[in-house]
């Protein structure tokens, strides 16, 4: 009896998963949409937002009826932002579902593997972490990214927008994490300040596990910067700048504006912190801040709204693309809709976004400049909005 | 001069959080690989008191720690205690699973998102020139404070209270301690307590210098070599393991290459091992137990 009684068990798990595998494939009435994302693990504070309100806005989608009558529907593993649980994820969903498309909500780390699979599956794949080169003309055809954070346009944007500012000698330290898009952005970096007629004085590169960024910025002050850029996460280039007023520099301090970067800079109020970035800040109010704030409320999300905002783009995109596919729908017709698509973002950004078959980040990225002015005794725009076409 | 002050505040920080590691270990033998999480489990009461019961710094700091102090002697009583009798290496097992599982409970309550304790307690954070080209931060300088009057205060319990005796009769002897009448799971759980408020208060002072977020366990990981390095069984030890290691990682930093900063600790680790397996301070014979 006993022998029996533990061969139940496993069996009984078995069933189970045979079941949740077939209601899985039977579910041929919706758009299924897979993602793998950093929803544990150390980048989850930045990813894990993204997918709540992508969610969000999909299931407003489709209490309303749906995409072309049907609704869409997210499958989501979670990769904790390690390459081998993204990739395994990516083929188990693939492979178990009827996927049209699938998200990677995650770090750049877990990009190539992901790839790797989606180009075996032949799925059309949206990254909404930062964008990578395979979305840049000439577009690899399944990669595609909406995402706020555009490589080397934000460095161009940053130092056009210094060079405008400082008017004269600019003798510029760059900082970034030792993540491989950071890095990379911190060369390219290197390499545009020469070509701006800058004087690059330091790059500093930082581990990801620092818990005090003084001595990195000891270093940077050593090499007498009056300018300093960093292009990482939020919380590595808000520390580093701490850091340095900490050691008494005075000099400007510009950074990539992220989710995060609008409560931050009214909190640290100094007119010498510039924020660049394509996204507008939540401060700003506009309708769509105001409808994705009333729609987290309603969920009874904990996020703040400058964190939902990305996810709602996304979530945008991905109503759009599955419009212009119809039904029904495949990964084919999805990845071909999603190679014209145009979709407006509700002044979100400075303009549509859209895709083209060789172009998969934008046609034109818009970039504003933000800082604490004590005159208004608020944070301002201090260059609006500038185009930079994508080529 | 800017130097030595980088090298004394990241060794406070070692040290604070070291001497955890070293009460647990003198008094119970147990390594508890947990303790960088307990450490970030104390940064999150903190902000999670200041949020919902009072943004009062006194009344926040004051309860996050009462509320630690209980963590510590609850996952004795819940947990350790039941390793009593067991082999050492099941009960570090258990302190590895604790730390997982605490790293997940703390993502799925508050999330991966970066939190700024400071900032709902209103704490301003000044720098201050405490010598000539020598700066540091408000909270910064308390935590070498801090650290310093931990130490003092470690100290004083271990060699002249009734308790600090029995803890470290209980650390030399268990059996011997049991026979003469201490009640050893009163000793552990009090070590336990003691070692998690002292975590904590790394953690609450990290997190309000710095803002608190998912990946500051790994300090608590970064500063286990300074309490190997100086003598697993030592506070003394701890000290000037976690100078060297501090000294070693900020010179790494700054006049070689900074990316060595995750990986010095535990170079310098490697080597004592090699050198001196038992640290510099520490009791020859623990190498054996260990």
């Amino acid at each position: 009896m006993r022998m029996r009684a533990i061969w139940a068990l496993p069996a009984a798990a078995m069933m189970a998963c045979t079941i949740a595998a077939g209601r899985a494939a039977a579910d041929d009435s919706a758009y299924q949409v897979g993602v793998t994302a950093a929803l544990t693990g150390p980048a989850s504070g930045s990813y894990a937002p993204i997918l709540a309100s992508m969610r969000l806005y999909l299931d407003r989608v489709n209490k309303a009826g749906g995409v072309n009558g049907h609704p869409v529907k997210l499958i989501v593993e979670d990769d904790q932002g390690e390459a081998s649980r993204a990739a395994a994820n990516v083929k188990k969903l693939t492979v178990d579902n009827n996927l049209v498309l699938l998200v990677n909500d995650s770090l750049s780390s877990t990009y190539l593997p992901t790839m790797a699979e989606v180009r075996r599956a032949d799925m059309p794949l949206l990254f909404a972490g930062i964008c990578p080169k395979e979305v840049y003309p000439p577009a690899d055809r399944l990669m595609f990214c909406a995402s706020l954070f555009g490589a080397g346009y934000d460095t161009r944007n940053a130092f056009d927008f210094v060079k405008e500012k400082a008017g004269g000698d600019v003798r510029i330290a760059v900082i970034a994490l030792s993540i491989t898009v950071s890095r990379a952005e911190a060369d390219y970096a290197m390499k545009y300040a020469k070509e701006v007629g800058f004087t690059a004085v330091d790059e500093e590169i930082a581990p990801p596990t620092t818990p005090d960024y003084t001595p990195y910025a000891s270093r940077l002050i050593a090499k007498n910067p009056n300018w300093i850029y960093a292009w990482g996460p939020w919380f590595m280039q808000v520390k580093v700048y701490e850091a340095l007023r900490k050691l008494g520099w005075k000099g400007d301090f510009i950074c990539s504006a992220q989710m995060d970067a609008g409560p931050d800079l009214a909190r640290i109020k100094d007119p010498h912190l510039y924020i660049n970035g394509p996204d507008t800040l939540v401060s700003d109010n506009l309708l769509a801040h105001q409808e994705i704030a009333a729609a987290s409320k309603q969920a009874g999300l904990s996020y703040p709204t400058n964190l939902l905002v990305e996810g709602w783009i996304q979530g945008t995109v991905i109503t759009q693309a599955l419009k212009d596919t119809g039904w029904p729908a495949t990964p084919e017709k999805v990845r071909a809709a999603m190679s014209k698509v145009r979709v407006g973002l509700g002044g979100v950004r400075g303009g549509d976004l859209t895709w083209t078959d060789t172009n998969h980040f934008r046609a034109v990225q818009y970039y504003r400049v933000w800082h604490w002015s004590d005159k208004d005794g608020k944070v301002v725009v201090i260059q609006d909005w500038k185009p930079y076409d994508v080529k | 001069m800017q130097f030595a002050v980088n090298i004394v505040v990241l060794a406070s920080l070692y040290a604070l959080i070291a001497c955890g590691y070293v009460l647990i270990y003198r008094v119970s033998r147990v390594l508890n690989l947990a303790h960088g999480e307990l450490m970030m489990l104390g940064a999150y009461l903190l902000f999670t008191v200041a949020s919902s019961v009072s943004p009062s710094p006194a009344i926040a700091v004051a309860a996050a720690l009462l509320l630690s102090l209980a963590v510590g002697v609850l996952v004795y009583l819940a947990l350790m205690r039941w390793m009593t009798g067991n082999s050492v290496l099941a009960a570090v097992l258990l302190t590895l699973a604790l730390g997982i599982a605490l790293r997940g409970l703390m993502i799925l309550i508050w999330t991966g998102q970066p939190r700024n304790p400071a900032v709902v307690l209103h704490i301003v954070n000044p720098t201050i020139e405490i010598v000539p080209h020598g700066r540091v931060s408000l909270l910064s300088l308390l935590l070498v404070l801090t650290n310093a009057a931990v130490y003092g205060g470690l100290f004083a319990l271990l060699r002249f209270s009734r308790w600090g005796v029995r803890m470290r009769a209980a650390g030399q002897n268990p059996l011997l301690a049991a026979q003469r009448g201490i009640n050893l799971h009163g000793v552990y759980a009090m070590a336990w307590g003691v070692s998690t408020l002292t975590a904590a208060m790394a953690g609450i002072l990290m997190s309000l210098d710095t803002g608190l977020e998912s990946t500051m366990l790994t300090v608590g990981l970064k500063a286990f070599p300074a309490a190997l390095v100086g003598g697993l069984d030592s506070l003394f030890g701890t000290l000037i393991g976690a100078l060297i290691v501090a000294a070693a990682e900020v010179f790494l930093i700054q006049d070689v290459d900074p990316l060595l900063s995750d990986v010095v600790p535990f170079i310098v680790l490697l080597a004592m091992l090699i050198v001196r397996p038992w640290g510099l301070f520490g009791t020859r014979e623990e190498l054996d137990r260990v």
